[in-house]
């Protein structure tokens, strides 16, 4: 995929430290488009949209809300908890979107796997289908995430609305 | 195919052209010259080169106003009142402009470019903030993830504040981040002291500042903030406050009970400060000192989760569930809080229920 101008300076800042301390992209040398793309394919290929996954931890970041600090039982073997800092976090991608500094730990009841995420994580896989980079603080590789979240996919890649129909 | 490297070097040398005479422009042509601002219907007046950003300008001028994006226009905050002189709003504004502000001028003033002379107006407050240098001359662990820095101020050498009111701490570049960038910590000291300011950080994982602030700054170096800035305070009405904090949430509260504590202040206050665990709990003996020497002060910790490890015979659950069972009805109080959004949201939701008039409650949540 083709990298656009807006694209290459959006990579130039998520390389760089002005939002979090060591970027968004860790040591990830891969264009920011291919990065996205790789993700969104691997999404795709589970039959899910990143919304979906999205909206998933958003709905365990809310569920551990209710008791701010402690581990809370979301269902499904899941506990989570979230720890809240003050101030807020913009989104790097020029629109004015800015989140709580709220991270989230999830681990499975049965087998202690955890993962943490940020409400920023949330909104940049939602919204932009990046999941970061490698080695990133908070890279999530959608694979793992997917089954972590015990996500089982419906929506084919042309919901996704990543491939467009092929006009026949 | 000659015809197509020909169209492609056309194309391309008209672009460098007009790029060229971008450039011209902008150095030659678009001087905007002397541009005057009037702030605050003259009570200042200052004369530039006119365009850089309006909130470089007054930075420049040693006028402070509040930004924590370093003027990208993404947090929001560098509001100021415009009422000539400004031009159209931006679109780069207005998601942070509600209609009412839009009516009453308000601006980014990083958006503003000066080209023109310019009236506006800035709180009061903000006029008498000030750029200080200090040393950091004490760095101590408050808990695992909490430190309090002790600066000593150098110039200015003293600082005049309301308890309850908060700095800018600027960090600079380290590796890994790029910029400088300024953070807003409340002042943690004792307001007689003039010449130093206490900050208790709490490590945010990844953090720019804090990151920078645990594993680079280092005592004795030299470091700079501006300020005071924030409404957060006590008042000077006299019914029994409640306090409610978490974390490092501790800081504005240990400057007002040192307020409290000087003026011999009588007023009924009971402090709820909570952690996840034990190990959360910050400055519990200097509390209990405040304790002995404030005539109606009780200090509650409340731990929701100890760990394992650890003992605890206080008060458990979160601090929210603290304030439920200790009080029926808060008419009478005044509320002060301090801590993240979530654990101030969940506050407000508590007194609401237990009747506190909500114009009495106030909190500084940084967000």
């Amino acid at each position: 995929m083709k990298q656009s101008p807006d694209m290459a300076r959006l990579e130039q800042v998520l390389r760089s430290g002005r939002i979090v301390r060591g970027g968004f992209l860790g040591t990830d040398r891969r264009p920011l488009a291919e990065i996205i793309e790789a993700d969104r394919a691997a999404v795709t290929r589970r039959g899910l949209t990143c919304e979906r996954i999205a909206g998933r931890m958003a709905e365990l970041t809310a569920a551990a809300m209710g008791r701010l600090g402690t581990w809370v039982d979301a269902g499904g073997g899941l506990q989570v908890r979230a720890e809240e800092h003050k101030g807020l976090i913009v989104c790097p991608w020029p629109h004015p979107a800015r989140c709580r500094k709220r991270i989230t730990t999830a681990r499975r009841s049965e087998t202690g796997q955890a993962l943490q995420w940020t409400d920023l994580s949330i909104h940049l896989i939602g919204k932009h289908a990046f999941f970061q980079g490698r080695e990133s603080a908070f890279r999530m590789e959608p694979d793992a995430l997917i089954d972590f979240l015990g996500l089982t996919g419906e929506a084919t890649a042309e919901d996704a609305g990543i491939w467009p129909t092929p006009k026949r | 195919m000659a015809q197509a490297v020909l169209a492609v070097l056309a194309i391309s040398g008209v672009a460098a052209m007009l790029a060229l005479i971008l450039v011209v422009a902008e150095r030659f042509i678009a001087r905007y010259g002397s541009c005057t601002i009037d702030i605050n219907q003259g009570t200042r007046q200052i004369t530039i080169e006119g365009g850089k950003s309006l909130l470089n300008v007054l930075t420049e001028e040693k006028l402070f106003i509040p930004s924590a994006c370093g003027g990208r226009g993404t947090c929001g905050y560098c509001k100021v009142t415009i009422r000539e002189g400004g031009g159209p709003i931006l679109p780069t504004e207005t998601p942070f402009l509600t209609a009412d502000e839009q009516e009453q001028g308000l601006r980014l003033s990083c958006q503003v470019k000066v080209r023109n002379d310019l009236v506006i107006k800035i709180p009061e407050e903000l006029l008498s903030v000030r750029e200080y240098t200090a040393v950091c001359e004490k760095i101590e662990d408050l808990t695992y993830d909490m430190k309090r820095f002790i600066l000593r101020l150098q110039e200015p050498d003293r600082i005049d504040y309301v308890p309850g009111q908060y700095v800018q701490l600027l960090c600079p570049p380290y590796p890994g981040s790029d910029e400088e960038v300024y953070r807003a910590y409340s002042i943690a000291s004792d307001p007689a002291e003039t010449g130093r300011v206490d900050l208790i950080i709490r490590r945010v994982p990844n953090g720019i500042c804090t990151t920078w602030c645990f594993e680079h700054l280092q005592e004795g170096q030299t470091v700079r903030i501006n300020g005071p800035y924030g409404e957060f305070r006590l008042s000077d009405n006299p019914a029994p406050a409640l306090f409610i904090a978490g974390g490092s949430g501790m800081a504005p509260f240990v400057s007002i009970l040192h307020q409290m504590e000087h003026a011999h202040d009588t007023r009924s206050v009971r402090y709820f400060y909570g952690g996840n665990q034990v190990r959360d709990l910050c400055l519990l003996d200097e509390m209990k000192r405040f304790e002995e020497h404030l005539e109606d002060f009780t200090f509650v910790p409340v731990v929701a989760e100890p760990g394992p490890e650890e003992s605890w015979d206080g008060r458990r659950g979160l601090v929210t569930e603290a304030v439920s069972e200790e009080f029926d009805n808060l008419a009478d109080y005044e509320a002060y809080l301090c801590g993240s959004p979530g654990m101030i949201d969940a506050a407000i939701k508590v007194l609401k229920s237990l009747g506190i008039d909500k114009a009495r409650v106030y909190y500084d949540k940084f967000a």
